[in-house]
């Protein structure tokens, strides 16, 4: 399998967190914020992905024909799966706390929610 | 013993946390006999590993599943990590028992698994030799910090768990881009050999992996400018978490930041890293003390008081010298404990008297004169007057940063202590001069305990300054000093 250069899937994992980033700092809408830091760690695994890619091999999966001279580096991949698993139960405890928030304050506007400042 | 029970103190919480449903069915009450129980036994495993690292004057390393590291994942319990493990349980403990009187919202149980997931997160972010699982406490950490800030259910909790939560998941992605950039570097996931490594990475890559890791940590750390969650947070989370925030969480995140920066020493660029986090630290000192002066909400203004306090824990340990990080050691125990108190009279008084607006306040020497006398000890030395433990702290975080040639940055510092003065003054006055509405409160005993073991601790500390001292230098040589931390895990024969 002919696969492009890396520099590649950097940069598509970065500009996914920028897109992520500017997500979070310019939408109003706090599911649409919820949603760009969902972005952000998506990019972020797939740059933790690319770290650990060596041009030409494949998944480090145990079976037939596969080694570990053929596999590329495992361990990203278990920090990805960790990772994920975090992304998710963070996501869920946002997603909880804005069902709160809607229920108090009826709206999902953050220009709306602003009950503490100072 | 041997050393690798050690583990129990992350096992115990984990596990403990887990049978929380099963004593569910005894009732409201069980569960909290429950949670004290545990954050005892938790004192005590924390009070053996204390006691043997002291000893013996060798960190106790423990190897997950009996692989030596890097291969396996090591605790690193050193002279810091036993003496922080140790706060982290005493402090659990006296906040499991002002749960008893603060916390009445449903469903307990599910609060009582949260906070042993709280102080479990925080003594594994102290203990761990590995930079990946230091990302996982973290999670750990705040995860339950979001859901214990909104446990209250009110829209204020919810609006202040959102803004961490969304500033939280930005540092966490900035912290795991930080451990990929390092990673790809050296290959190597552990915290000594990456000390190790440290010579050999390419100086543009440590500025920005470590900026990154930096920016990731200074959430936790309550550093401007990603503080902003920070007093919304403390104000909305029931009064035992706040305190708990105060007294630990923090100062895990501290942790963190200060044994990343000192384990890339060796590395070029290392000094950019450094300003970095002292112009970050004093800005957090400067904002948090003038966001303090106009606040009317007393829990509020120890939260600003206590994100100054933390600027200049900050401070201390990024001015590059071994006194500066034992200063900031120092200033981490005594914080510790002024902020305990604090918020447990403050999170008090708002249980008893309906509030904790500075109106609440008023004639609280006459109304509860106990905690009102708690109260004043504490503000006395959060303001840092001499024999009051802070003053020490405060003392030689100036000497070692005048040392370093931070004068300008020590200014700033004394000039907010002096802000510092004027909003606790304010709260003294009311509390011993306000009017009084004639009705006497009867205060509760052990709570009344806690809070005069602590007044006496930082009388103690202010008086007799120099075993804390000691202490507190052994702890931040243990930060400061890396190729002791390196010579002390025994690597698997890998590195240069």
């Amino acid at each position: 399998m002919s696969v492009p250069h890396i520099g590649l899937y950097y940069f598509g994992a970065l500009s996914l967190v920028l897109v992520g980033i500017y997500g979070v700092l310019v939408k109003k809408n706090l599911l649409k914020i919820l949603i760009s830091l969902s972005i952000v760690e998506t990019g972020v695994n797939l740059l933790l992905i690319s770290v650990g890619y060596i041009t030409g091999r494949s998944a480090p999966i145990l079976s037939e024909g596969i080694g570990p001279k053929q596999a590329v580096d495992p361990i990203p991949q278990a920090l990805v799966l960790t990772a994920i698993v975090i992304g998710v139960a963070t996501t869920a405890m946002a997603l909880s706390v804005a069902i709160t928030l809607y229920e108090k304050y009826g709206t999902l506007n953050i220009e709306e929610i602003r009950r503490l400042r100072g | 013993m041997n050393g690798q029970y050690a583990s129990l103190l992350v096992a115990l919480p984990l596990i403990s946390a887990f049978f929380v449903p099963l004593i569910k069915g005894l009732g409201g009450r069980a569960i909290k006999y429950y949670l004290t129980l545990i954050t005892a036994l938790q004192a005590g495993v924390a009070a053996w590993v204390f006691k043997t690292v002291y000893t013996t004057g060798k960190p106790i390393i423990v190897m997950a599943g009996g692989w030596r590291p890097p291969v396996g994942i090591d605790l690193y319990i050193g002279h810091f990590a036993a003496l922080f493990v140790l706060i982290v349980a005493l402090v659990s403990f006296f906040m499991a028992i002002f749960s008893f009187d603060s916390v009445s919202t449903e469903p307990t149980d599910k609060y009582a698994m949260l906070f042993l997931l709280l102080m479990l997160g925080a003594t594994g972010m102290i203990a761990t030799g590995d930079i990946f699982n230091l990302f996982v406490f973290m999670e750990i950490t705040s995860i339950t910090a979001y859901a214990l800030t909104a446990y209250n259910k009110t829209g204020e909790a919810a609006e202040a768990a959102m803004k961490y939560i969304v500033l939280g998941g930005i540092g966490s992605s900035f912290f795991l881009i930080g451990i990929a950039l390092i990673y790809g570097s050296t290959g190597t996931l552990n915290m000594a050999q990456l000390a190790q490594l440290a010579g050999s990475i390419n100086p543009t890559v440590i500025k920005v992996g470590l900026s990154l890791l930096v920016f990731g940590l200074a959430v936790e750390a309550e550093l401007f400018p990603l503080n902003a969650w920070a007093p919304d947070a403390y104000q909305a989370a029931p009064h035992p978490v706040t305190a708990m925030f105060s007294a630990f969480v923090v100062k895990a995140g501290l942790y963190a930041l200060a044994r990343l920066v000192y384990l890339f020493s060796h590395a070029a660029g290392w000094d950019f890293i450094l300003k970095l986090l002292v112009i970050m630290a004093t800005l957090t000192v400067f904002a948090a003390e003038f966001s303090a002066l106009r606040q009317r909400d007393v829990k509020r203004m120890i939260a600003y008081s206590s994100i100054s306090q933390v600027g200049l824990i900050a401070l201390a340990l990024s001015v590059g010298s071994q006194l500066g990080v034992q200063a900031g050691v120092f200033h981490m125990i005594n914080h510790a404990v002024v902020k305990t108190l604090l918020f447990l009279t403050v999170g008090y008084v708002g249980v008893k008297v309906g509030g904790t607006g500075i109106e609440n306040f008023s004639g609280l020497g006459r109304k509860m004169p106990l905690t009102a006398f708690a109260l004043t000890v504490g503000a006395l030395a959060a303001v840092g007057i001499p024999l009051f433990n802070i003053f020490w702290s405060k003392v030689w975080i100036i000497i070692a940063s005048i040392e370093q040639g931070y004068a300008w940055e020590a200014g700033v510092v004394l000039a907010a202590s002096v802000v510092e003065a004027v909003y606790y003054l304010r709260l003294i006055h009311t509390m011993w001069f306000g009017g009084w509405d004639g009705i006497r409160i009867r205060e509760s005993l052990p709570l009344g305990t806690i809070a005069l073991f602590l007044v006496l601790l930082i009388l103690a500390i202010g008086v007799y300054p120099n075993p804390f001292w000691t202490l507190a230098k052994s702890a931040g040589t243990d930060i400061f000093n890396v190729s002791r931390y390196i010579a002390n895990v025994p690597l698997m024969g890998v590195g240069p």
